[in-house]
């Protein structure tokens, strides 16, 4: 881009020289929008984070405390030893772990069938998991819940972890991942011997391991924030996942913006080191489809 | 089979082998005999078929007709891992989280063979193909002329009946790929092995190979030696597939006058011995090589005037475009020492012992001495 805004009757060095703080004026404005951006997207995390350090007094104080000093540690005392919040995180981590790593082999071996396997009315199946993906999670409520409650499961852990292995889009994400692959490595592992469950299991598998790590981070923070479904199928205590029992602490427990804030914070922490650790494997592999190979 | 039968049959035999997908045919009454420690070629242009015919050989697709036999026992309904053969791919096929030492040893491990053995073939194999420093090396590290050796130890580890190889050179640059060619030809006169080389480089497949297999639409064109397939090529298909540049094709018709036969086109040329009593009057092609057509001066008999149109010079040879009618052109090639330039006044001859001539089909007439 030429610089016609620079005068002409210059030197050569007193032309860098402009071009540079030219060059640092540009840096420092697209800087400044960045970090406007981002305060204001943090802002609100950390303002709970903030409160979930005060007490009931200090957190409508005005001016606000930036830094609070000393932390009020309180509310997480009573949160973790006056409600039921470890056993709903139990619960919500369970659920979401088996549900995640049951997925993982179940869809990756239906999206396996559905991309190398020649059966009759592939087609159709294909379709009628495309079609069932449109369905709103609203319209299946009611009938899910007959279903699971005829077969006695209300209220129990496997209503958690079943229902949500029927849902297609795994299956249909890692069908697109292996259809990524070479026919030829399928081809040369049926000429060494490799049964289908060994092509799925020793070759495909551990080719895929970027799309299951996207899989992984779709499932688990799905389940592990789901609300609508726990809430209907299950009615004890014990079995109340995080989501629900939050919510119930806010409708039973009285105004405790402390407390509150103290379990959002906490409820935060498993899916930030969840996606903490395999950020640079999900980023990398999302925006794989983008680049050329 | 007996065993003493097994060792006397040929390495591999396809008898009116048949592929289609639905209503499309993609090969068709396809009869073959590869002997044991032949290199084969398979060539044609893009499409023919000759990729389908190697993966129907491995088992890799299902055969809609015909039969397949492997070292003497029919392989129709057996599986690719039973039929005795190895595949090297065209892209490689080289497991990417696997080492180039797992890759070598997979189809032995798979084959339950003890481990010591296993690393015994490895080493074997590494050695021979110059890989030793790369065994620990996964195949993202490696450069193409490396993977494509990883490929074909992992062929020859398996020591099979034969080698199926998928146009394995065509990813390479023009320099690899010379090179690698030169390779092959070495390993196979070391190792000895049945080789199937399907490929749709005329140049590779007329230095490689012992025989050549032509294919067009699905259906063999000729089998023979490449000398066979280069100077009585079976019909007009052939003729402009092989060569570079292509025979010189003339379309025209046979004419009877008295007791001589005359072929009638772009230039008349009487036809003698080259049109046998059997073939009846009516269209026809007469072909010749770039290489027997020659510059002249005006008195030899049979030479017709032309005008040269285009010089291409190749280095020890020049390919002369001459225009001896309207719209008959003929390439003549000379060497490039000979002094010529375009827009030249030459008179060409067609030595009529180096003629070919084709019916309306296209098929080649067997004539004496041709």
């Amino acid at each position: 881009m030429a610089d016609t805004a620079l005068p002409m009757n210059i030197g050569a060095e007193d032309h860098a020289r402009l071009r540079r703080r030219k060059r640092r004026r540009t840096e420092l404005a697209r800087h400044a929008a960045l970090a406007l951006i981002t305060f204001v997207m943090v802002a609100p995390f950390y303002y709970v984070f903030l409160a979930s350090l005060k007490n009931a007094t200090e957190i409508f104080s005005y001016p606000p405390k930036l830094v609070p000093f000393p932390p009020y540690f309180g509310n997480y005392e009573k949160l973790l030893w006056d409600t039921g919040f470890l056993r709903w995180m139990f619960n919500s981590l369970f659920v979401a772990g088996s549900v995640t790593t049951l997925k993982i082999f179940l869809d990756s071996m239906a999206g396996y069938a559905l991309a190398k396997i020649e059966m009759t009315g592939k087609r159709v199946i294909f379709m009628a998991m495309l079609i069932l993906l449109m369905v709103p999670i609203g319209a299946l409520i009611v009938p899910l819940w007959s279903l699971v409650s005829g077969l006695g499961l209300i209220d129990s852990y496997w209503a958690l972890i079943l229902p949500p292995l029927a849902n297609p889009l795994g299956a249909i994400l890692m069908r697109q991942f292996i259809l990524g692959l070479p026919k030829d490595l399928e081809s040369a592992a049926r000429l060494d011997g490799l049964s289908e469950l060994g092509i799925y299991w020793r070759i495909v598998l551990p080719l895929i391991k970027p799309g299951l790590v996207v899989l992984a981070v779709i499932i688990f923070t799905d389940q592990f924030m789901s609300f609508i479904w726990p809430l209907i199928a299950t009615t004890s205590d014990d079995l109340q996942v995080l989501t629900v029992g939050v919510a119930a602490l806010r409708a039973h427990g009285g105004a405790n913006y402390g407390i509150w804030s103290a379990s959002a914070v906490m409820s935060l922490i498993p899916v930030g080191v969840f996606f903490f650790v395999l950020q640079r494997q999900f980023l990398a592999r999302s925006l794989a489809g983008a680049l050329k190979q | 089979m007996s065993n003493a039968e097994q060792r006397l049959a040929p390495a591999i035999e396809l008898i009116e082998v048949g592929k289609s997908y639905g209503k499309v045919h993609v090969l068709a009454g396809i009869n073959l005999t590869i002997g044991a420690g032949e290199f084969i070629a398979l060539l044609g242009p893009s499409g023919c078929g000759k990729s389908t015919l190697l993966k129907l050989i491995a088992g890799l697709e299902e055969l809609s007709d015909g039969e397949i036999y492997v070292g003497g026992r029919l392989a129709n309904y057996l599986k690719p891992s039973d039929r005795d053969v190895a595949m090297v791919f065209q892209n490689y096929a080289l497991y990417p989280h696997m080492t180039v030492r797992e890759n070598l040893g997979f189809p032995l491990k798979m084959s339950g063979i003890p481990r010591d053995t296993v690393r015994q073939k490895v080493e074997s194999a590494a050695s021979l193909l110059q890989l030793g420093a790369q065994l620990d090396r996964y195949p993202d590290e490696l450069s193409g002329g490396q993977r494509q050796r990883v490929a074909l130890g992992r062929a020859i580890v398996r020591e099979p009946l034969a080698f199926l190889m998928d146009e394995p050179l065509s990813n390479l640059d023009a320099l690899l790929r010379v090179e690698m060619r030169t390779e092959l030809i070495r390993l196979h006169k070391r190792v000895g092995r049945t080789t199937i080389y399907v490929t749709h480089d005329q140049v590779e497949a007329m230095t490689m190979a012992s025989r050549i297999v032509l294919m067009h639409k699905g259906v063999i064109q000729q089998v023979g030696t490449p000398a066979e397939v280069y100077a009585t090529p079976a019909n007009t298909f052939v003729a402009t597939f092989v060569g570079s540049p292509p025979m010189n094709l003339f379309a025209g018709r046979i004419e009877s006058q008295g007791a001589a036969r005359l072929f009638r086109g772009p230039f008349d040329l009487a036809l003698d011995r080259l049109a046998p009593p059997s073939l009846a009057d009516g269209a026809a092609t007469i072909g010749i090589r770039p290489e027997q057509v020659r510059l002249v001066g005006a008195g030899e008999v049979g030479a017709m005037p032309a005008r040269v149109e285009l010089i291409e010079r190749v280095g020890p040879d020049s390919f002369v475009l001459t225009q001896v009618a309207a719209g008959a052109n003929v390439i003549a090639r000379i060497d490039a020492a000979r002094p010529i330039r375009e827009g030249d006044r030459v008179f060409v001859l067609l030595p009529p012992a180096q003629l070919r001539l084709f019916d309306a089909e296209g098929n080649r007439v067997p004539t004496e001495g041709s």
